[in-house]
């Protein structure tokens, strides 16, 4: 409900919004956000818990929250797993509970087996007696939170790259003060300040609502820093609603900020982001992160209306609204006696239980006391009573043991008990300082007894921390915390000669009395003491995993799934810490903490993505001839980044009749093929040739000017990495040519061979694959054409042969023309500076009309290459092949003076192995079947003996063809193989397969030269 | 798979590595996105590899140190400059204590 009269800085009751949770309206005021103002309509339940079914509701008012999972709006706007507490109401909102509390649930209906279900169950119900696959479908469709999106999402999301000085992360007293010392005592260092709220100040004005001075410093702080924000070029930037995330490597911090207004960005005329990925550098990190109140522990604490005392608090000061008329308070600090006041202060039935024995009471503690609040100490609660939501609890006197045993705690309660009557119950266990940025990167805590939680370590370079997560919980030290570490920063940079430091007196780190860990034996051995509420972890089941064997807390928490899940345990994990210190009987300090590790809080994927998707998800290439691809109605295949014509459909031809057709038309008469994409390196230099000789297997070193050879590439381990044709211009220039897809990486690996081992050789290479366009005329009426295009070169087989290239003007275009072959047909590579490409294309297709020319894809190419055997590098090789293993030995010089790359590893016995997988071919029985690629050959024991790189079925044959792996295969020619593959209908299918050469089609290579 | 794809998988797998490496070439301190690594440094190509053992030769094809604490590391300034250089990275810390070129630093006088 609602409190009369509130007074808030952050609700502005001039402005009620309407929204829809669970399909119900409600209305609240700009400045709500969704779990206040549902508590103002008295919603009690968020959502029902993980493994349990049970229902919950809030325990916290920030991210902190493990209950209160909600997927907001549907269809492309649907965001799921958010927490009610960190969505800031806006006008139309719309949200549904992760799984609804007041549906049917079948988790909750199992109820009475719950005890049966301790952790582990699942594993050893199922999994260890082999009847998981039976039962997995349905307990998977039983787990999780929301459901995930199943629609693109219609929002755009933005990258920001920041670059700053000072980044401090923590907008509240601290995060502000530390801001301020640092403009104001540097001319030039810029902020960056971060908070995860939609106003700065943090917890200050709820804490200490009742120390009026505190409003006071707030307006005349965050009014300085605005006026640093406002002017011109400044060096601050605030971002507020912005969660830093992750810090990684030499301070590199991601912070996801919200669009405040939360409005459907389709709604306005321009579409801004959504949410904003800001990736900040910064020299110096100020954490200013606060901490999080941990609750107490006590039997069915997941009750709903069972908060923690701080975010009553908050809600209460900040939002005007409270969840019960009747508050029990209870804990072990003083943090209770400020929500006391607060509560009594606004009229609301209070009672505080401190665990604590009187004695040595604070100021506040004495405040509560004179305003009339019934107070008991050396008081716990046993238990919650009441059926998902509290009534009431059961108290019993603490009593501290004279002597306590080893480490296990001192305190017994006495058997009398008490029941209390109650609709709120707020707890506090002490804080936990929010480390968890630090972590990310290397940073550790270690247990600091005095205050009872664990620290950030003290020194690291390049960051400070100040206030609540420093310990240090009063706002008046915390400012001095704050300017001490920006005094301490400033020093750092050079910006002051010496820090100015103003010591801080030991109490102010333990500024609530924070007593130690309340975990008494007789509490922890009861059944429904949740730990983890999100999921569903207990006291019991971390004594079941230590009685399992499980010592380490990282162990303990992967066995019970204690913080996991989006709240990443920040209420939960440090009292399972404590639970375990308590079973294993040992110090807080030796079980240590989990590993923090990236993200803090939930991150969209849509923000990772940033505007990365679709178009510009990867960059894409296309040829200087792409449209002329595009018009002819081309099929395009994605190669590297390059879109290549994969088929020409025509006529609502598939691809196999477009391919059958194409291949056709190359063997019989002429085609034409975009070769531009083909990776090409200019190699020039005195040295080139001897360079080319050390990078490829073959010989290079007589290679005339005019002339082409086909190079192996491998690597020091003598596998094969690349192939190509390189064309001599002259003895200190050669064209190379790479694969399409390995352009970009052997580029890189020649030029470290050059730079890192063979300084000495005079080799300059350069990239020249866009520089160049390449159109094939390939087929028996080739060199026809050619003589029609060209007449500066004499295209006579005798004078022009086989594996050379000659300079001339191609329909006036200066142009290097190649023959080589990549189909095993007559075949010319005219290549032209790129932006002729396009003109040359259609001069060819014009010139080729008499013989029916017709444009090829890639899946044409690949039918022809195969007929041919050439391989693909990539396709038939893996990075595992040699060039033995494919059947090159012929490829490999024998008397090269320098001892070229992978060279010394062909001779290792491994590589000779008789049983390595070889390339062969595969001749199907039935010369109608093609094979699938990839599909396994199998022994007759039924194991794998090799696989299938590439198949088609081969018009020119008039059967399927394939190239294959094969153990040992160079030596099974003519023996038949076994073929496992799974055909429609018909199930799994063992097809016979003779096992052949790899050179189908023209074995003897007459067609090379024409059919003249 | 598209090199953007892998990269994000990658980071998936391994988390987000965020270096600034100075180039000393280009005298800028820039972000690891435009670099990449290229192995230990330091191993030197056999002079005469016909002459080793396999064991030598697997000695330099496979084995690496692996060295815990400061390291010395080529990498390459893949979309800058496009040289190789030499880094000096605490493998703890992953903090760059040191850059050079070639011919600064090398084998012998590499601390």
């Amino acid at each position: 409900m609602r409190i009369d009269n509130h007074k808030s800085n952050f609700i502005d009751y001039s402005q009620p919004l309407s929204f829809i949770f669970n399909n119900k309206s409600y209305k609240g005021y700009q400045g709500d956000s969704l779990a206040s103002a549902l508590i103002a309509n008295n919603v009690r339940f968020f959502a029902r818990s993980f493994k349990y079914g049970r229902k919950r509701g809030l325990m916290g008012a920030g991210v902190e929250e493990p209950n209160a999972l909600v997927s907001l709006e549907i269809g492309g706007r649907y965001t799921p797993n958010m927490k009610a507490t960190e969505v800031i109401l806006y006008d139309g909102l719309s949200a549904v509970s992760s799984s609804n509390p007041n549906s049917f649930d079948f988790r909750a209906m199992i109820k009475p087996l719950h005890r049966f279900m301790p952790a582990g169950f699942y594993y050893k119900t199922f999994i260890k007696q082999k009847v998981w696959s039976l039962v997995e479908d349905s307990l998977r469709s039983l787990s999780g939170f929301s459901k995930a999106p199943s629609e693109v999402d219609e929002d755009v999301y933005d990258h920001v790259f920041q670059h700053t000085e000072i980044l401090v992360v923590g907008g509240g007293v601290s995060g502000i003060t530390a801001a301020l010392e640092i403009l104001n005592h540097s001319k030039t260092a810029r902020v960056i300040l971060v908070d995860e709220r939609e106003n700065l100040g943090g917890e200050l004005l709820s804490e200490f609502s009742t120390d009026e001075s505190s409003f006071v410093w707030h307006e005349d702080n965050v009014n300085k820093l605005l006026k640093f924000n406002n002017e011109e070029n400044s060096r601050l930037k605030i971002l507020t609603y912005a969660t830093a995330y992750a810090w990684y490597d030499h301070n590199y911090i991601e912070v996801l900020q919200t669009h405040a207004s939360g409005q459907s960005t389709q709604r306005e005329s321009v579409q801004s982001a959504r949410k904003v990925l800001h990736k900040i550098r910064a020299k110096e990190v100020i954490l200013a992160t606060g901490a999080h109140e941990r609750p107490m522990l006590f039997e069915t604490n997941d009750l709903a209306n069972i908060m923690l005392s701080q975010s009553v608090r908050r809600y209460l000061e900040e939002f005007g609204v409270i969840s019960g008329r009747k508050v029990i308070l209870y804990g072990n600090n003083d943090s209770i006696y400020s929500t006391a006041v607060s509560l009594n202060n606004n009229s609301i039935n209070c009672q505080v239980i401190d665990v604590r024995a009187p004695g040595g009471e604070s100021e506040i503690v004495l405040k509560a006391k004179d305003s009339g609040i019934d107070i008991l100490q050396g008081y716990a609660i046993r238990k919650a009573n009441g059926t998902s939501s509290i009534k009431g609890v059961e108290i019993s006197k603490v009593e501290l043991q004279p002597k306590p045993p080893h480490w296990q705690s001192q305190w017994r309660l006495t058997k009398d008990l008490q029941t209390l009557e109650c609709d709120l119950l707020a707890t506090s266990g002490g804080f936990n300082p929010v480390v968890h940025l630090d972590c990310h990167c290397g940073g550790k805590t270690y247990f600091d007894e005095y205050s009872q939680s664990f620290l950030p370590q003290k020194n690291r370079k390049n960051r400070k921390v100040c206030g609540a997560v420093n310990s240090v919980g009063f706002w008046r030290d915390a400012i001095l915390d704050a300017k001490n570490k920006a005094q301490q920063s400033l020093e750092s940079m050079g910006e002051v000669k010496k820090a100015s430091i103003q010591p801080l007196n030991k109490e102010c780190s333990n500024y609530y009395k924070v007593d130690r860990f309340f975990t008494p034996i007789e509490i922890l051995n009861k059944p429904k003491v949740f730990i983890d509420m999100q999921n569903d972890v207990t006291t019991l089941d971390v004594a079941l995993a230590i009685r399992e064997g499980y010592q380490s807390i990282e162990h303990i928490k992967r066995y019970t799934a204690m913080g996991f899940g989006t709240d990443q345990g920040k209420t939960g994990n440090i009292n399972g810490i404590a639970v375990a210190a308590e079973f294993l009987d040992v110090p807080m300090s030796e079980v240590g903490t989990t590993t923090f590790r990236p993200a803090y809080t939930g991150v969209d994927f849509g923000a990772m993505a940033g505007r990365e998707v679709g178009d510009f998800f990867d960059p894409q290439r296309y040829t200087t001839i792409h449209d002329s691809h595009v018009e002819s109605g081309a099929e395009f295949e994605l190669v590297g980044q390059w879109y290549r014509p994969w088929f020409y459909p025509k006529d609502g031809e598939d691809i196999h009749q477009a391919v059958n057709r194409e291949c056709k038309s190359v063997r019989n008469s002429l085609g034409m093929m975009d070769a531009s994409t083909l990776g090409k390196i200019d190699v020039q230099g005195k040295d080139a040739r001897e360079f080319l000789s050390r990078v490829y297997t073959n010989a290079w070193m007589k290679l005339a000017p005019g002339s082409c050879r086909y190079g192996l590439m491998c690597n020091e381990k003598g596998m094969i990495i690349d192939d190509g044709v390189s064309a001599c211009i002259n003895d200190h220039h050669f064209i190379m040519t790479t694969t399409t897809g390995g352009a970009a990486s052997v580029y890189s690996t020649l030029e470290m061979w050059l730079q890192t081992e063979w300084s000495d050789l005079d080799v300059h290479l350069n990239s020249v694959t866009d520089q160049f366009s390449t159109v094939a005329v390939v087929g028996p009426n080739a060199r026809k054409l050619m003589e029609i295009l060209c007449q500066d070169v004499d295209f006579n087989k005798e004078s022009f042969k086989f594996m050379q290239w000659r300079p001339g003007r191609v329909c006036g275009v200066n142009a290097r023309i190649m023959r080589i072959s990549f189909s095993g047909e007559l075949a010319y590579e005219i290549n032209v500076e790129a932006n002729y490409g396009r003109f040359i294309w259609d001069q060819v297709a014009l010139a080729g009309k008499p013989w029916k020319i017709t444009p090829y894809g890639t899946e044409s190419m690949h039918v022809l290459r195969a007929e041919k055997g050439y391989i693909i590098v990539g396709q038939d090789t893996d990075g595992s092949m040699t060039p033995m293993d494919v059947n090159m030995n012929w490829i490999l010089a024998k008397d090269k003076p320098f001892s070229y790359i992978g060279r010394r590893s062909f001779s290792i016995a491994a590589l000779n192995s008789s049983d390595r997988l070889q390339l062969v071919g595969l001749l199907t029985k039935d010369a109608q079947v093609v094979l699938p690629e990839g599909a396994h050959i199998i022994s007759n024991q039924g194991i794998s003996i090799g696989y299938v790189t590439s198949s088609y079925y081969s018009s020119a044959l008039g059967r399927s063809i394939a190239l294959a792996q094969l153990k040992g295969g160079l030596s099974m020619m003519s023996e038949t193989v076994l073929v496992k593959i799974v055909q429609e209908k018909q199930g799994l299918k063992e097809i016979p397969c003779e096992v052949s050469g790899s050179v189908f089609y023209d074995v003897k290579g007459e067609k090379v030269d024409g059919n003249e | 798979m598209s090199m953007a794809l892998q990269a994000w998988l990658t980071s998936l797998v391994k988390g987000n590595i965020m270096f600034l490496i100075d180039c000393p070439y280009c005298k800028e301190s820039r972000d690891q996105n435009e670099f990449s690594p290229a192995g230990e440094a330091f191993i030197a190509r056999p002079q005469n590899p016909e002459a080793l053992s396999d064991e030598e030769w697997a000695d330099y094809v496979f084995y690496r140190t692996n060295h815990k604490g400061d390291h010395w590391e080529q990498w390459v300034h893949t979309a800058g400059c496009r040289k190789y250089f030499l880094v000096k990275r605490s493998t703890i810390s992953h903090e760059v204590i040191q850059v050079s070129t070639f011919g600064e630093i090398n084998s012998e006088n590499a601390s």
